[in-house]
């Protein structure tokens, strides 16, 4: 049976729960051991591997950053950010039952909170998935902001 | 009023006002950034005829061009019919630029080589006279670029001083002898001002404390220790850590130096920050990331993910680096407390080598920073003085 859209959409809205609650590390264990974090910068296309990113984490440096966070002196995070994020148009690009690879696009309107002042992002978002477990894991995050080319204030917490 | 700017910066103190008082940064843009020699680019960013790159020597916008020859020119990024920037882009190649405006069109060299209906000029019209206006001096050391706005001073190799020694040691990491850098920029912004990250770029004394949640027990270890010094030369900031170890090819805190070149680039491990002041409150970084030849592609890669996890955006250090900026503009708004104490390492700096030199954590290079910074606005204090 195939996967529905507001399966794919239950499971973005709650990882977007996760990071707006800061269970960091219940967020972590969605990924994949061989999983890529990636906030592209300057555009959305560059070659990681030649451009520099805004982020681009094995889990090794995901978990570097959540240590981090909960280490008491992240003081960038004292207090912490409050983020709220909207997850919409939600598009299933293509799903693999055999190997159970699912392909998934949305937007993110991400509002954050800090120091008085509030900040937009808005972002397109790809997912690749691994659906053979439940829950499923993600095994790439790419959130291509859409200021990824412009001079960013100091961005902290997770996106 | 024209600021007191001898009092401003005593030995060990400085005042507040430095960092807050909107017309000491004018007399900044006119007397230091329209004076000195200002970092606008490297040549690797602009490696092939026609490429350019658009950037600010303070609140002059400029165009970094490679002609046909190879040579490197800086314009003066203004129409000079009515004034608009004539290029937008931040890098890009062409042979001319055009002003959208009325079409008036220049090559890279500046020369102005288009203007529709020219018969509506007079005989006076002089169209060579009329090219993009150049920046009074480029030069270049070690593939980096500088702009001087103005003819007279010190030759570039003259202001760099001691710092070339550095910067030779610096690309002679790469095996080509020659810095390479990775695609793309990280840029940054902060509500402050600009000097607090010149003074952060060589400020060993708060790597153990504000980056407490991101460094290694091993990078701590040499901050702890002490091993190392803090050079003021010529001007610049220098934290030399190479008794522990030569500038390592993996760009880890092992040893190696950091540099500020005053009033704008920063160079340390794998990174090449460029400071714009934007405001007496406001500053953007610009960082680019250095590429090695004769390492393999793995270590490279492993320079540029360590870069971003902790200096990007989003960077471990840097993060709490912006924050301390823009909680210090804000606590600086009181004149409760006029000033700021530089004071470390008064009592046990000493000339070395011909420079005055710190221990590790000191405060020396910021002293040596800010008695450049003294002397260049004693200039505008003075011809301000005659004007009045």
């Amino acid at each position: 049976m195939s996967i529905s859209r507001s399966q794919v959409e239950d499971f973005l809205y709650m990882e977007a729960r996760l990071l707006d609650s800061q269970m960091f590390e219940q967020w972590m264990d969605l990924f994949s051991d061989d999983a890529v974090y990636w906030v592209p910068a300057g555009r959305d296309d560059i070659d990681p591997s030649r451009h520099v990113s805004i982020i681009h984490d094995d889990k090794e440096s995901m978990a570097k950053r959540v240590k981090r966070l909960r280490s008491g002196f992240a003081f960038a995070q004292d207090p912490a950010s409050r983020v709220h994020r909207l997850i919409s148009n939600v598009r299933i690009l293509s799903e693999d039952q055999a190997s159970g690879a699912l392909e998934v696009t949305c937007m993110m309107l991400l509002v954050e909170l800090a120091r008085k002042r509030q900040t937009v992002h808005t972002a397109f978002c790809e997912f690749s998935f691994d659906t053979r477990k439940d829950p499923w894991s993600i095994r790439r995050k790419k959130v291509n902001l859409l200021r990824n080319g412009e001079v960013l204030e100091s961005t902290p917490f997770l996106i | 009023m024209i600021p007191n700017i001898d009092e401003l910066i005593q030995n060990d103190l400085i005042h507040r006002s430095v960092y807050t008082d909107p017309k000491i940064f004018d007399l900044e843009m006119e007397y230091i950034f329209n004076k000195c020699w200002v970092y606008v680019g490297h040549v690797a960013e602009i490696p092939e005829p026609g490429d350019y790159k658009t950037t600010f020597i303070g609140r002059n916008p400029v165009i970094l061009s490679r002609l046909s020859d190879g040579e490197i020119t800086l314009l003066i990024n203004r129409c000079r019919h009515r004034g608009p920037i004539v290029c937008q882009h931040e890098y890009g190649n062409s042979k001319h630029f055009r002003c959208p405006y009325h079409s008036w069109t220049y090559d890279n060299s500046g020369k102005l080589v288009g203007v529709p209906m020219p018969q509506g000029y007079g005989s006076t019209f002089d169209r060579d006279r009329l090219g993009l206006a150049k920046v009074a001096r480029v030069a270049q050391y070690q593939g980096f670029v500088f702009g001087c706005m103005t003819e007279d001073g010190p030759s570039l190799e003259e202001y760099l001083g001691g710092i070339t020694r550095f910067l030779d040691a610096y690309a002679a990491v790469s095996a080509s002898g020659k810095i390479e850098l990775f695609e793309g920029v990280q840029k940054c912004g902060y509500n402050g001002n600009w000097k607090y990250q010149l003074e952060n770029g060589v400020d060993p004394y708060h790597v153990g404390a504000l980056h407490l949640s991101a460094v290694t027990p091993e990078a701590m270890k040499i901050y702890r220790q002490g091993v190392g010094c803090v050079i003021a030369m010529d001007g610049h900031g220098v934290t030399d850590h190479t008794d522990w170890g030569p500038m390592p090819a993996d760009a880890g805190l092992s040893g190696g130096f950091n540099l500020v070149i005053f009033p704008n680039l920063i160079v340390l491990r794998s990174q090449i920050r460029t400071v714009r002041p934007i405001a007496v409150d406001r500053t953007e970084i610009y960082t680019n990331v250095v590429r090695l030849s004769g390492v393999p592609e793995e270590v490279n890669i492993k320079r540029m993910r360590d870069q971003e996890l902790e200096f990007g955006a989003a960077g471990t250090f840097f993060t709490d680096d912006l924050e301390i900026f823009e909680r210090t503009q804000e606590g600086l708004q009181s004149g409760a407390v006029e000033w700021l104490v530089f004071a470390r390492g008064l009592d046990r700096e000493e000339v070395k080598g011909g420079y005055m030199t710190g221990a590790m954590s000191d405060e020396t290079q910021h002293r040596g920073m800010y008695q450049n910074w003294k002397r260049h606005m004693m200039a505008a204090a003075s011809s301000l003085m005659a004007a009045e």
